[in-house]
């Protein structure tokens, strides 16, 4: 098995990381984390069209490869499957553009390792935003204040793709997990309280990006956003279904 | 009298149309079957147009034609729905088969290390 450098949960643990066209930047991530947490990683090329598969094997990465692009979403699901069949206890998810520092992947790795919980969730002080418009901070703190009243923890940063999952998430996950933009972040996280989860949020701090391009235009951020509040608003009432499909035999 | 042999002709055309896609097999029969419907509502239209005039003005609504139009309206919205459903569910079973053919594909692991975890944990 691999070398456990790190604590003994290292071989328990699988780091996620999806990459779609990063060949700029994913060596990079995938030597960093390796480094710093001693864990196998895992990237999910999300339908690439670039040399980032092979970036990331050379890098010392297993990757698995969607036949087309499928979303962050979407290769976490894959992600979840793996690390399940594999028997991993944990895992944690990181950005392959290089936002996310492994050092502070420890220490949120820690939250789930040591202290037990079963998501923790990075997020970036305050609002240490740097390109933000202004109406797309207003956005982001509604979202912050509507999700956080509804998970009972205070989060930031809503959107934050840092996460680590613990065993009972692992499992959750592994079943399902949204797949469409931004309900990959925030209806996760409405998903794990509705199952109980214990949610934590540690303060991180993000780089910008080292490579890659953000995603969308205008109109198409605005219809997913759109799309987001209706996830948000629709949700009690499914949970409530989902509760009492669950009930019966 | 001109309305009724042009409403026979679009539908008609609708007829033939959806016939020869099905011929192609480029349309599924039961699609065909509500296109056909709807060729076969045409007809009816054309035959019952007393019908439709004192309907109308049962209804309160000043012409037959209005009447046609709302109902032909909310006939394309209902379908529009049932398709956009449809839709919902193919794009659910082609992510989970993307997802299926990804996790078959199997995993690549790093160059040269023999350490490499194989899943038989």
């Amino acid at each position: 098995m691999s070398p456990t450098e790190g604590s003994p949960a290292a071989a328990d643990t699988l780091v996620l990381i999806p990459a779609l066209n990063e060949q700029a930047t994913v060596a990079e991530v995938v030597h960093s984390a390796r480094e710093a947490l001693g864990c196998d990683v895992l990237v999910i090329d999300d339908g690439s069209d670039d040399d980032t598969a092979a970036q990331a094997v050379g890098a010392g990465a297993m990757v698995v490869r969607h036949p087309f692009n499928l979303g962050v979403g979407g290769a976490i699901r894959t992600g979840m499957r793996v690390a399940s069949d594999q028997g991993r206890r944990f895992v944690l998810q990181l950005d392959a553009d290089g936002q996310h520092e492994p050092l502070e992947a420890k220490r949120l790795l820690d939250r789930v390792v040591v202290d037990g919980a079963d998501l923790a969730v990075g997020s970036r002080f305050g609002n240490a935003a740097y390109d933000v418009s202004w109406g797309r901070r207003t956005m982001m703190r509604l979202l912050a204040r509507t999700i956080s009243r509804r998970i009972g923890v205070r989060i930031d940063d809503t959107t934050s793709g840092f996460r680590a999952f613990g065993p009972a998430a692992v499992a959750e996950f592994r079943r399902d997990y949204p797949t469409e933009y931004l309900s990959d972040t925030v209806e996760a996280l409405l998903l794990a309280h509705d199952a109980g989860f214990t949610i934590v949020v540690e303060p991180v701090q993000m780089h910008p990006r080292q490579g890659g391009v953000p995603s969308s235009g205008r109109t198409r951020s605005a219809v997913r956003l759109l799309r987001l509040w209706l996830v948000i608003l629709i949700h009690p009432v499914r949970a409530e279904r989902r509760r009492r499909a669950a009930d019966e035999p | 009298m001109n309305l009724e042999i042009f409403v026979l002709v679009v539908a008609c055309i609708n007829l033939a149309v959806v016939l020869e896609f099905v011929r192609r097999r480029k349309l599924a029969e039961s699609f065909a079957l509500l296109w056909t419907g709807v060729a076969v509502g045409a007809f009816v239209l054309i035959l019952a147009r007393p019908v439709i005039d004192r309907f109308s003005s049962f209804v309160g609504i000043e012409s037959g034609t209005s009447v046609v139009f709302s109902l032909a309206i909310l006939f394309l919205v209902i379908v529009n729905i049932h398709l956009s459903v449809h839709v919902t569910r193919l794009d659910d079973r082609v992510e989970e088969l993307a997802t299926e053919i990804a996790l078959l594909n199997g995993i690549r692991h790093p160059d040269g290390d023999e350490n490499a975890p194989d899943g038989s944990r």
